[in-house]
């Protein structure tokens, strides 16, 4: 797909997996797509490539065994679905088949966070948590959607279970000019440089964090963005730097307040004895958020662009 | 028909197994899975020693036919299956079961143990990861066939029949299920709380091919296994084995008590002294 590119205008991401998949499929005759009923993105892909294609009607746990005898076999499996269903729904399958035998099965899940717009059924509050705590399992979450394409690309050469969170996958900022920047498992990137504070964040809140920014800019704090697309492994150096150079850490996520992000980067804080000066965390509370868009239910539960930049400012009192 | 002469083969082949489990478990200072053991010793050996295309010298072999054990509790028989084959050393086997660092613990771990297709041990996942091979063959117009032996009791588990209903749809002839129909779980008979009757009509109605069988009548194994239909059949085939659990130890038959156990030296020498006379009547009789 050509992409003029304009930062913060939207391209949906689903379609860059769905075209990326038609990519790979052409390259590699190792590369499978399975789905319970979730396939959107995969009518090209689909048509092409009949005979790689598995849609086994809703059911995940049964598609995650199936994707680990096709890895077995020496095949690259792809599972796209709605996160909650495809994480935990199916969690035990992708603990027991997929990552207890190492097996390179990628899982592209869209819907990350309040974005999905279905209620607490379909929300995806608590997948990183889950995710990131399987053994081999590697955890990315990702906001630019041009950025799913060059993830996909590498993954080819990645030899173990990889989940890729999305946001709604429908409407995504984008956020990077293509090939501005070279991605790696394990690795984040600094959006925007800054002095006075950090906001660490990953998905679609990348975006909220560096209009965060731009607002405080007009009041003269100078904020650095960091997006920790990698959530596991994590950048510890890139975040070890944040905490040297801006002293203080405000970590903004689409998830659970717990078991995130956040969490991860307390771990990495506390086991390293580096201590930011103030330590902030705005994301999801303990609740079942209910209905909105993920715009209405990020304001309702005080993680947007407008909260973020108030505790930004309240940090530095 | 069965050759009688490979079916005799056979038979000496299971009761030197049924010895060899009763003497591991006997040796072992902890629970063994021996119930569910004894009921699928005769339908291992069926596979591994006659119906199987496998080569322990080339385990990594693109043709050879693929085995998945579903019911993983059931490593140690699988184990012994395959030693007596030459896959493994059954006295390293008995050295090491169970200990810290062992290839052959409870439930098999395909990275610890070279030769195991695929770690097992949570029950009702093993037929989902078959049909993964199964499509994977298929597509790659591969000749051979992926076993996945099954307890009756975990396809109570709801995912046996999601992959059940895949296989059928995707008319995975290459797909063998293989179920161990002891009809008791571990702690039930069937019919005490789940009925699983109508059984064979399940399957049938998921567009499996099915073949009923007395999983403990050797001619009836090698015939079942000699008559599977072509890896591109239209439907995929279940062989529903009928078992006892325990079977050749009259105290362990039917008894809930022996879904895995501890043996005694007087009961080792006991069950070694049925699982003999049983041996020794079939082969006065037959």
């Amino acid at each position: 797909m050509k992409v003029t590119f304009n930062f913060g205008s939207f391209l949906s991401a689903r379609s860059v997996a769905g075209d990326t998949i038609v990519e790979l499929g052409q390259k590699y005759n190792t590369v499978w797509a399975l789905t319970a009923d979730t396939g959107g993105a995969l009518k090209e892909y689909k048509k092409l490539f009949r005979d790689r294609y598995i849609d086994t009607g809703v059911a995940e746990q049964n598609l995650a065994g199936i994707a680990a005898g096709l890895a077995l076999e020496g095949n690259i499996p792809f599972i796209f679905g709605m996160i909650p269903f495809m994480v935990m729904r199916a969690c035990e399958q992708n603990r027991t088949a997929i990552c207890y035998q190492d097996l390179p099965v990628r899982f592209i899940g869209t819907g990350g966070g309040l974005t999905s717009g279905g209620g607490s059924t379909h929300n995806a509050m608590e997948d990183i948590s889950i995710m990131k705590s399987l053994v081999n399992m590697t955890v990315l979450s990702i906001g630019d959607p041009n950025m799913v394409r060059d993830i996909m690309l590498l993954s080819m050469t990645y030899p173990h279970p990889l989940y890729l969170r999305l946001a709604q996958g429908k409407q995504d900022r984008m956020l990077y000019e293509p090939g501005k920047f070279e991605y790696k498992i394990g690795m984040g990137l600094t959006a925007r440089e800054g002095r006075d504070a950090t906001i660490i964040a990953h998905g679609e809140m990348v975006f909220e964090a560096l209009e965060a920014a731009n607002s405080l800019a007009a009041d003269g704090i100078d904020v650095r963005v960091v997006d920790m697309y990698s959530i596991k492994p994590v950048d510890k150096d890139l975040a070890v730097k944040a905490v040297k150079e801006t002293k203080n850490i405000l970590v903004l996520e689409d998830h659970l307040m717990e078991g995130g992000l956040a969490s991860t980067l307390a771990d990495v804080f506390a086991d390293g004895g580096v201590y930011p000066k103030k330590f902030k965390r705005l994301g999801i509370p303990q609740v079942y958020a209910g209905f909105g868009s993920g715009e209405e239910l990020r304001a309702k539960y005080g993680y947007d662009k407008t909260a973020a930049a108030a505790a930004i400012k309240n940090m530095l009192k | 028909m069965a050759d009688p002469k490979e079916v005799k083969r056979l038979k000496a082949l299971a009761y030197e197994m049924r010895k060899k489990l009763i003497n591991l478990c006997g040796n072992y200072d902890g629970i063994v899975h021996i119930g569910g053991d004894l009921s699928m010793t005769d339908l291992l050996i069926g596979l591994y020693h006659h119906g199987m295309k496998v080569d322990p010298r080339d385990i990594k072999s693109p043709t050879r036919d693929r085995f998945l054990l579903s019911k993983g509790h059931g490593a140690v028989c699988m184990y012994i299956a395959m030693s007596l084959r030459g896959y493994f050393d059954y006295n390293e086997i008995v050295r090491t079961y169970g200990q810290l660092d062992s290839a052959y613990g409870m439930h098999p771990c395909k990275i610890q143990l070279p030769g195991v297709e695929c770690s097992t041990g949570s029950l009702g996942q093993g037929l989902a990861v078959a049909a993964g091979l199964a499509f994977s063959a298929k597509q790659k117009k591969e000749k051979h066939r992926v076993f996945c032996m099954m307890g009756d009791g975990e396809t109570c588990e709801g995912e046996v029949w999601e992959a059940a209903n895949t296989a059928g749809s995707y008319k995975l002839g290459n797909l063998i299920g293989v179920v161990d129909r002891n009809k008791q779980l571990m702690t039930s008979f069937d019919g005490d709380y789940m009925n699983l009757e109508p059984y064979a009509a399940k399957w049938r109605a998921f567009n499996w091919n099915v073949v009923e069988l007395d999983g403990h009548d050797m001619t009836q194994i090698v015939d079942a296994l000699d008559n599977l239909p072509p890896a591109t059949n239209e439907k995929p085939t279940v062989l529903i084995a009928s078992t006892v659990k325990g079977k050749g130890v009259k105290f362990m038959e039917h008894d809930l008590g022996w879904h895995a156990g501890a043996l005694s030296k007087a009961d080792m020498d006991k069950a070694m002294a049925e699982i003999e006379a049983g041996y020794a009547g079939e082969r006065s009789s037959g």
